[in-house]
């Protein structure tokens, strides 16, 4: 059951994490500020995505795969 | 030694160990049976699972179509990292349910999961055809990219001695050979190979696309001054294209036909959960990287043409490979990285298209030899035609990525929703994915590929979702 819990609440960063990664909140066109040698707007996205890479990571391995349709109605 | 014959003792020399494996892959056979041959006996382990998913998802699309893409858009095509995740994430709605279903009925192709969820109602056999047949078409188009960045890389690879035509038609065959000669097990032990080429190769290329540069900073501020909108923060209908490709790559590619196969082909439930939690890490890395390299390229080639655009991957490599050994000995292993890339997707789909045309569309029994040898025979000719419509490709290699994805996402409601929805009828879902499919096709007859950023795919995808809901009203 906790683990059912805290793989809903990954999944739910997940799409959070989509969502933010967009640059809908920026001004379009707007010329960017270099961080880290990337524009802050892809610097932004990237960190999301590899946030989202370790938390579906980790609900990927939360998630428990039967090999029978018994054993997935039990 | 020049970089082409080094290139061509590379090529060479790759295509040897692939003889191998398919040789060793024929003798692990077990039987004749459809499962043995299109899913390898259903024995994959986590690390082949892995490699095989990983291979057959980071296509000769990533690897060339990719950087091509970043050239075209600049910075905000970070977005491919978004929709590549996308695909693994989607698949928590597809595989917990599918797999004991899969293990318990013995599915072998996408259209036996159809045949089972709708068994007895009017529209099954109609339903199962249909989704057959557009699965059909996305995978020959999907092969046709695959083709046409073999023939570029090819040609780059041996520095001219092999034309592109001779690279399109050379690796099909060889492709076809490997595919027809070991089936699953010869895919996915290729894969294996080229999975780690391909990781080997993106690595090399980083540290060679970084240094080149002078770093990441260095490139940024060179992209900035040569064409400043590709590091601007991108407009509003750019920002609903950003979200529109990672519904359309997140559903669509979930449901490939033959990643549906690889659930069925694992060795066990927890073999796939690890397989997938390791796959959800790699577009990060590699496809962050090849963003980066495309990105790096814009300065480098100031006015390439669109179609040009594909080959900007090669032309880079090219330019490593005669500034000195290292660079010739670096260029060689990522061109053969690439070139892997390119064949373990295009062996994937073959493999897929064969069992999907013979199970689903024609309806042969899932269980009789004759339908392993009518696979390959209809694989066969599948490729002999897009090898012909390789020869003058017409669309960039992402334009057809776009239009195989377009296609496939009309039959994800199939799935994805057939699995949790129990109220779910066929003769709607059957009506959904007619209607959904026409509308991507009018897009794509119209020449309008987006509306508002959106693809015209997705829209029709709503309206496909839209009438098998609402078509199936509440369950009596």
């Amino acid at each position: 059951m906790r683990r059912r819990r805290v793989r809903c609440f990954l999944l739910a960063g997940i799409g959070v994490l989509y969502a933010v990664s967009v640059p809908w909140y920026r001004a379009s066109g707007a010329p960017p500020v270099v961080v880290l040698g990337l524009p802050d707007w892809v610097l932004v996205a990237f960190v999301c995505y590899v946030g989202v890479a370790v938390m579906n990571a980790a609900a990927w391995l939360l998630t428990d795969v039967r090999d029978s349709e018994e054993e997935d109605a039990r | 030694m020049s970089p082409g014959t080094l290139g061509v003792l590379g090529l060479g020399l790759y295509l040897a160990v692939l003889a191998c494996l398919a040789v060793a892959a024929r003798r692990a056979r077990r039987d004749l049976s459809p499962a043995d041959h299109f899913l390898a006996g259903r024995q994959l382990g986590v690390l082949v699972l892995f490699l095989t998913l990983y291979a057959t998802a980071f296509s000769g699309n990533s690897l060339v179509g990719y950087p091509a893409e970043a050239y075209r858009r600049g910075y905000a095509w970070i977005m491919a990292t978004a929709f590549m995740l996308a695909i693994s994430v989607v698949s928590h709605v597809l595989v917990p349910r599918l797999r004991p279903l899969a293990v318990t009925h013995a599915f072998v192709t996408p259209g036996d999961w159809i045949r089972h969820r709708f068994r007895g109602e009017y529209g099954c056999q109609a339903t199962t055809v249909v989704v057959g047949a557009v699965m059909t078409v996305a995978l020959a188009n999907f092969l046709l990219a695959q083709l046409v960045a073999m023939g570029h890389v090819a040609g780059q690879v041996s520095g001219g001695l092999l034309p592109y035509w001779a690279g399109v038609v050379g690796l099909a065959a060889v492709v076809l050979g490997y595919e027809t000669l070991g089936g699953m097990r010869a895919v996915a032990w290729t894969d294996v190979l080229q999975g780690l080429l391909m990781f080997v190769g993106l690595g090399a290329m980083l540290s060679w696309v970084l240094g080149e540069a002078g770093g990441l900073a260095a490139v940024t501020r060179a992209v900035a001054t040569v064409r400043p909108s590709a590091v601007m923060v991108p407009d509003r209908q750019a920002c609903l294209n950003w979200a529109s490709t990672i519904v359309l790559v997140g559903i669509g590619a979930a449901v490939y036909p033959q990643a549906i196969q690889r659930v069925y082909a694992a060795r066990s439930g927890r073999t796939l959960s690890r397989a997938l939690a390791l796959l959800t890490l790699m577009p990060v890395v590699t496809i962050a990287i090849v963003t980066l390299v495309g990105v790096a390229a814009i300065p480098r080639f100031a006015h390439l043409g669109v179609i040009e655009a594909d080959a900007v991957l090669p032309r880079l490599l090219a330019a490593w490979a005669v500034s000195g050994p290292f660079g010739a000995v670096s260029a060689t292993l990522v061109f053969v990285g690439a070139l892997a890339a390119i064949m373990s997707t295009a062996d994937s789909v073959l493999l897929s298209l064969g069992s999907v045309v013979a199970g689903d569309v024609l309806g042969r029994s899932g269980s009789d030899p004759r339908t392993t040898r009518m696979g390959k025979q209809i694989a066969a000719a599948i490729l002999l035609g897009m090898t012909a419509m390789a020869l003058a490709p017409r669309f960039t290699l992402w334009r057809l990525t776009e239009l195989k994805m377009e296609l496939l996402v009309q039959c994800a409601p199939v799935f994805l929703l057939g699995l949790h929805v129990s109220r779910l009828r066929a003769l709607p879902v059957l009506v959904g994915v007619i209607v959904g499919t026409a509308i991507a096709s009018a897009g794509v007859l119209t020449g309008v590929a987006r509306i508002q950023g959106i693809h015209v795919g997705v829209l029709g995808l709503v309206a496909n979702v839209a009438i098998a809901v609402l078509g199936s009203g509440r369950r009596p």
